[in-house]
This record gives structure tokens, C-alpha cells and sequence, in this order.
């Protein structure tokens, strides 16, 4: 499916994400405690390989936490940090919640290796996000967006969004992909949110938003 | 992902394919989840293809040679054959297929992928001598056009197939 968009109708549909973004942004930054910067999201058309190199390149490992998206919109969120970050926001998550002294976490030298408890902490932080992102989202819609539990994956970048993409390209080359990265200065975590509506998901979103033939 | 200081590296990009004879080329697919990635290589003129498919079929319209297995199969086969192979005497293998994600109903491409491609061969009388296909973990698969020697590697493991 094409469907051309003028200027104007981006520029409405651009806004839209920048505020739902933003709420994410703050979400995250209110569940850990935080200011997280929320960077201006971009929001393009892109190709699968472009898609994957948002994400950082297909063979750059990270910590996923996916959300689908259904509801009068239908498509998929992915929160991403790198294998690093990812502790480092787990253990302020922790620390807020358990104190002092109670950290379960002991440094392993594996980056890779996660307890129970961070994945947790770390799949409720990416639910908040992407949830934050839906409600804000559906208010603009005057519709409710939906998201489907989240699940937390460490793997390649590429390996955890083929499938995704996969989903969105079976009948056009490009697909919306809207980006923005989170920041939190004192302790240097970045993350990336990638939210990716279904083609068909498109027209609904450029009605309700009035942005078809503007 | 190391390389000797003369080689050089083609990647095969999410719908694409890659097709070389030079002894000092590598050739790979970064991060297959869902996707699968085919790798032909002919022993006796030692020339080597590897195509990284999306889906098991759609339309061939697509800007993408090998996105769909049905109407890229040929198409990649042409090409191995156009550098110099021959299909029926070289080693087939291939990776991929995995199941990513479980929630949301599961998005079980993985799955079609590899039943899309076993039949597809099978259709054109080849099959693969070797295989990683399915599971739940990531690939990177590699291979060397010099040997043919293909490496499947995970967070977890390296293996030659």
C-alpha cells in the first residue's frame, strides 16, 4: 500500500509523535527516578536495512523489550539499550524499589547475563515506555491503542526485528518507522524507541490525526 | 567478526543477495532472526552465493531481488550460475528460521521460512546438506568463498556447518 502525504499532513502526524514520545520519555524518567532527555524523534519512511540500522546495525547486540500494538492501530514498539546501559538502568530501577544494601545483583563480568530481577525491572520500564507512548497516542486518536504484554530479548538487533519487519513488508518496500532516544545525563543511558505502525494501520492514524488532504 | 587483513567482505542485507568468486571474499548475513539465509557454494570452480530471504512468497514487484523465497529462489540460483557455478553439484546450506517473539500471537515466520524453503528445493530437486534452522536464538552465518566453509555463530555458540 502507498499512501502519499503532504507536507503538512507529516508535519501533523510528526507532532503527534513528538508528544506521544515525549510522554514515554517522561514515563520512563517518573518510574526511575530520573530527567530523561527525550531527543526531537525522527519519523521517515524507511526501507527494512534502514530500519535496522536505526536500531544500530543488525549484529549489535541489545536488550529488547517488544511490544505489539493493537487496537485501532496495529504495528510494533521496541524499546532498545545496549547490553551495558540496559544493567545500569536496571540497577537504578532496583534501587529505588528495594533500598540499599539489597541489591541482588553481583557484577558477573557477563553483560549478557541478567537476573530475574532485572529483566523484570527492565520489561516493566519498557511496558511503562511503550504504554505511556499508546496513551497518548489513542488520545489523539479518540480511540483506544492497545499493547499486547511485553517480552525482553537479548540478541542481535537484527535477529529481534526481522521479524517485525517482516511483518510490515509483505506487501510494500517501505514502511513509517518513527525513532527517538532517551538519555539520562548523570549516569549516561541511552535507549531507542522504534515505533512501527502497519501499513494498513496508516490511513486510520492519518484520519483521525486529519491529515489526509491537507 | 575478524578478518585477515587481505580479505575482503560482502553482506547480504536483509532481501539481498551476494554473489563472488574471489578467494579472498567472505561473504555474510548480519542478525537473522526470522529470516533465513541460503548459502550456495560450488566445490569445483569454488564460486559462492548467499542470499538473505524475508518471506516464503508475495509479490514480484518488490526493489528487493531476494525478499520472497518463491520469486527470489530463481532468481539467486541464476545468479550463482551466471558467476560460474553449477547448482546441482554444490553444497546448499542454510540458516535462520528462528522464533523471536512469542507474544502477540508470535509472529511465526520462522517457521513458514524453512517449510517455504525445504519445498522450494525440493521442488527444483536440490536439498540442503546442512542446516541451523529454527530455535529461538539470533544467527550471523558466514561464508568463506575460498572453502566453503560456513559458520553459523549465536551470542552463545560458533558452529560450522
Amino acid at each position: 500500500m502507498t499512501l502519499s502525504l503532504s507536507e503538512a499532513g507529516q508535519n501533523v502526524v510528526a507532532g503527534t509523535f513528538r508528544r506521544a514520545m515525549k510522554r514515554a520519555g517522561e514515563a520512563l524518567g517518573s518510574m526511575s527516578g530520573q530527567v530523561i532527555d527525550v531527543q526531537t524523534p525522527l519519523l521517515q519512511r524507511c526501507s527494512a536495512d534502514e530500519v535496522m540500522t536505526m536500531a544500530g546495525g543488525a549484529e549489535s547486540v541489545v536488550l529488547a523489550v517488544y511490544v505489539g500494538i493493537f487496537g485501532s492501530i496495529k504495528g510494533h514498539a521496541v524499546l532498545l539499550f545496549s547490553p551495558l546501559d540496559a544493567h545500569r538502568l536496571a540497577q537504578i530501577l532496583l534501587a529505588g524499589l528495594l533500598g540499599p544494601g539489597e541489591l541482588p545483583m553481583e557484577a558477573t563480568g557477563d553483560v549478557l547475563a541478567y537476573d530475574e530481577l532485572e529483566l523484570s525491572a527492565l520489561q516493566e520500564a519498557g511496558n511503562v515506555t511503550i504504554s505511556a507512548f499508546l496513551n497518548e497516542l489513542g488520545m489523539h486518536l479518540h480511540e483506544p491503542v492497545q499493547p499486547t504484554p511485553p517480552q525482553v530479548v537479548i540478541e542481535m538487533a537484527g535477529a529481534v526485528l526481522d521479524a517485525v519487519l517482516l511483518d510490515l513488508v509483505s506487501d510494500a518496500d517501505e514502511m513509517l518507522a518513527a525513532k527517538t532516544t532517551f538519555s539520562e545525563g548523570g549516569r549516561a543511558i541511552d535507549g531507542t524507541l522504534l515505533v512501527l505502525p502497519r501499513a494498513d494501520s496508516l490511513r486510520v492514524l492519518l484520519d483521525a490525526l486529519g491529515a489526509i488532504g491537507i | 567478526m575478524t578478518l585477515t587483513g587481505r580479505q575482503s567482505l560482502l553482506v547480504a542485507g536483509i532481501g539481498e543477495m551476494v554473489v563472488s568468486s574471489g578467494s579472498d571474499t567472505r561473504l555474510v548475513a548480519y542478525g537473522l532472526g526470522s529470516c533465513i539465509a541460503l548459502a550456495v557454494w560450488d566445490p569445483r570452480t569454488r564460486v559462492a552465493g548467499l542470499a538473505h530471504f524475508m518471506l516464503p512468497s508475495g509479490p514480484a514487484n518488490s526493489t528487493s531481488p531476494v525478499k520472497f523465497i518463491d520469486s527470489g529462489l530463481d532468481a539467486f540460483l541464476k545468479a550463482v550460475e551466471a558467476r560460474g557455478a553449477v547448482v546441482n553439484r554444490s553444497l546448499l546450506k542454510a540458516a535462520g528460521a528462528a522464533a523471536m517473539l512469542t507474544v502477540g500471537g508470535g509472529l511465526a515466520i520462522g517457521k513458514r521460512n524453512s517449510d517455504a524453503m525445504n519445498a522450494a528445493l525440493a521442488e527444483r530437486g536440490l536439498a540442503l546438506s546442512a542446516s541451523a534452522l529454527g530455535g529461538t536464538a539470533g544467527r550471523t552465518v558466514q561464508l568463506e568463498v575460498v572453502d566453503g566453509r560456513f559458520l553459523v555463530k549465536s551470542l552463545s555458540s560458533v558452529t560450522e556447518l
